[in-house]
């Protein structure tokens, strides 16, 4: 049994860090458990195990990662040994190859280390592009080294930055032990046409459970608010006449309007119809809002358009806006000035956007007037997080309003909850 | 019990089942703990709950969950009526103090669902169907059972299980269940099941079926669960 506890303690240990609450109680019943099983039964090993530490969905996926990773034979360990090996010496062998290829002038290029590692893990074919780019622009180097030398340097940053995000796409690991979780964080502009029905039931299955929570939250406790006597008086009549049990009267709450304002120029399509789909199929929001669609110009879209997401793409394409470029302060201008105005002090601006527009100053000063004319602005945007700080736009609108990230379902989710509560 | 001997019990209750369902069972059976069971509707969640009962021979003690659910429906509740018969008959007794403590007694305690399991004689197989259409607070109140086999009721103290019963929670997840109930409880999320498993429940239950619409129907179902335009998943049933 201690040989199993030691084992099973550095088990929990490794569980916890994959953020699975796996205590002393959780270690003890592994181990009771497993002196009750044939431990050659790899299968009914794994099975028992996940029912003691997994407690829900999304913790068997991390579960079966970490007992993947943990719980291996002598020879698949020697055969992972040699792998890593083999691993190493590739990075390595490449490493040397992007030192020589990362250079401007013949100085090695000012990038960071991140970066660089980027460039390094990239497949051949990216690499290959950025190698004509730069085989492209050398006589120009030549003639002016500062200048050309400092556009390569941004080229290169900013397509380093792109297919950072893509590698670090957060599900990738999970995709084999749970597809469907894996889809709630992935990035939603790297979802497939295949992925759309499983994404489509992910979404109504978090948004269903999301109403569920906010609902549950709104209707509060029995004990607070005026005494309602008509009822405790009614409810004493069954003990006696005695108020054994008090009723209090509850203030009914005002579902708040709501503007949505969906980009859905080019890159946007996809996210929007995805954060429509969810937002729309929430029952708090779905009641009270009206939805407007731009890229360089506003239109309304009816409920009608939203049902699915044939209909909506539908929708988009034949009503010109798809595949122009996205101008927000014309189309918050256009939003402001409408009859009867859509915006007021008890609505709710949300802005659907990547924050990628002509005309920065100007859209600014839109978002300025919009956030005068509502009582609230909060902008969704589907660029990561982590990437905001090296976008001028995103600082210059998450200056003036609420942003909020979600480049995946789960973001959405958590951003729509946030928003609700 | 081991897994063959809980199969076999399985197999007698002509049950349907895989090696996840039989292993996560027996980890519940070994350890004493509530078995929690997610999934989608209609995925044979309570039908697990009905066949231990088959299978342990014990007696089903049903606990279905609603908003609103407290511990008056659900545990116990004093026999109000009763009691106040009880005063007006006794009115004139000596004895006030000896009065009262006689209206708490077992004579006036209205026995719910969760008391009737641990009172019992012989053990049961408690369901508690549907916990996550209960409230937050009814889970907390579950805690105490749940962990210790025990209820505490103001009047009398505390109550012990006699017996242990086997204990199943289902959710469809329509809201997430609170971290300290999830920890007292062994975990088994249910999917529809695959093809060749649907054929086989159907030909458990419709044994007159001819197999080769078995097959088809297994197939139409599925493709209709695929279908993103149909909202509400048809269910094994």
């Amino acid at each position: 049994m201690s040989a199993y506890l030691e084992k099973m303690a550095e088990f929990s240990a490794l569980l916890r860090r994959e953020g699975l609450s796996a205590g002393p109680q959780e270690t003890a019943d592994a181990c009771e458990i497993l002196s009750c099983l044939d431990l050659r039964q790899r299968g009914t090993v794994r099975t028992a195990l996940q029912a003691v530490y997994a407690k829900s969905r999304e913790e068997q996926a991390a579960f079966q990662r970490a007992f993947d990773g943990f719980f291996v034979s002598v020879e698949k360990r020697e055969l992972l040994r040699r792998r890593h090996e083999e691993e190493a010496r590739e990075f390595a062998r490449r490493r040397d190859e992007a030192a020589q290829e990362l250079q401007v002038g013949g100085q090695p290029m000012d990038l960071r280390e991140d970066l660089q590692e980027t460039y390094i893990r990239m497949s051949e074919e990216k690499r290959e592009q950025l190698r004509r780019m730069l085989e492209k622009t050398k006589g120009n180097l030549e003639r002016s080294p500062k200048l050309y030398g400092n556009f390569i340097r941004s080229v290169f940053m900013r397509f380093l930055l792109e297919q950072q995000m893509v590698m670090e796409d957060a599900a990738v690991g999970c995709e084999e032990a749970d597809p469907d979780m894996a889809l709630l964080y992935r990035d939603i502009s790297q979802f497939k046409d295949a992925d759309i029905p499983r994404a489509a039931a992910l979404i109504a299955a978090v948004s269903r459970q999301l109403d569920a929570e906010l609902s549950r939250q709104r209707r509060g406790g029995g004990h607070s608010g005026k005494l309602d006597f008509k009822r405790t008086i009614r409810k004493g009549l069954e003990t006696g006449g005695s108020f054994y049990r008090l009723s209090y009267r509850h203030k009914r709450r005002r579902k708040r309007r709501l503007a949505l304002l969906c980009d859905v120029s080019g890159s946007m399509l996809q996210f929007s119809e995805f954060a429509l789909r969810f937002i729309k199929s929430m029952s708090e929001l779905s009641e009270a809002s009206q939805t407007f669609l731009f890229s360089e110009e506003v239109r309304p879209v009816d409920a009608f358009a939203l049902q699915n997401m044939d209909a909506f793409r539908e929708y988009v394409r034949s009503s010109g806006l798809y595949g122009r470029g996205t101008d927000l302060g014309s189309a918050l201008e256009d939003l402001c000035r409408r009859r009867p105005a859509p915006l007021g002090p008890s609505t709710t601006l949300l802005i659907l956007s990547d924050t990628k527009t002509i005309d920065l100053p100007r859209a600014a000063q839109a978002v300025l007037e919009a956030k005068r004319q509502a009582g609230k602005v909060l902008w969704l945007n589907p660029i990561p997080e982590r990437k905001w700080a090296y976008v001028k736009s995103i600082q210059t609108m998450a200056s003036l309003c609420q942003m909020a990230p979600c480049s995946t379902l789960d973001e959405l989710a958590r951003a729509c909850g946030r928003m609700l509560k | 019990m081991d897994i063959p001997s809980l199969q076999a019990k399985l197999d007698e209750a002509r049950y349907i089942y895989d090696d996840e369902l039989v292993t996560t069972l027996l980890v519940a059976l070994k350890l004493g703990r509530p078995l929690l069971i997610e999934g989608a509707a209609g995925v044979g969640k309570t039908e697990v709950a009905k066949v231990m009962a088959a299978a342990l021979d014990r007696e089903l003690v049903r606990l279905q969950c609603y908003e609103g659910l407290d511990e008056s429906k659900a545990l116990y509740e004093w026999n109000y009526q009763k009691q106040l018969l009880s005063i007006q008959v006794q009115m004139n007794r000596q004895d006030p103090d000896g009065l009262t403590r006689s209206l708490f007694s077992d004579e006036y305690l209205l026995q719910r669902p969760l008391l009737q399991s641990i009172r019992s004689e012989e053990p049961v197989v408690l369901l508690i169907d549907e916990i996550d259409k209960a409230d937050e607070e009814f889970e907390a109140f579950l805690l105490e059972l749940l962990s210790e086999m025990q209820v505490t009721i103001p009047e009398v103290g505390a109550i012990r299980a006699r017996t242990i019963p086997f204990v199943v929670l289902t959710s469809n997840r329509t809201r997430p269940l609170s971290e300290a109930l999830r920890r007292r409880c062994a975990y088994l999320y249910i999917q529809y099941p695959d093809l060749e498993k649907e054929v086989a429940i159907i030909r458990a239950k419709l044994p007159n079926a001819n197999e080769h619409l078995a097959v088809q129907v297994a197939q139409a179902i599925r493709s209709l669960r695929e279908s993103e335009a149909i909202l509400k998943k048809p269910s094994i049933a």
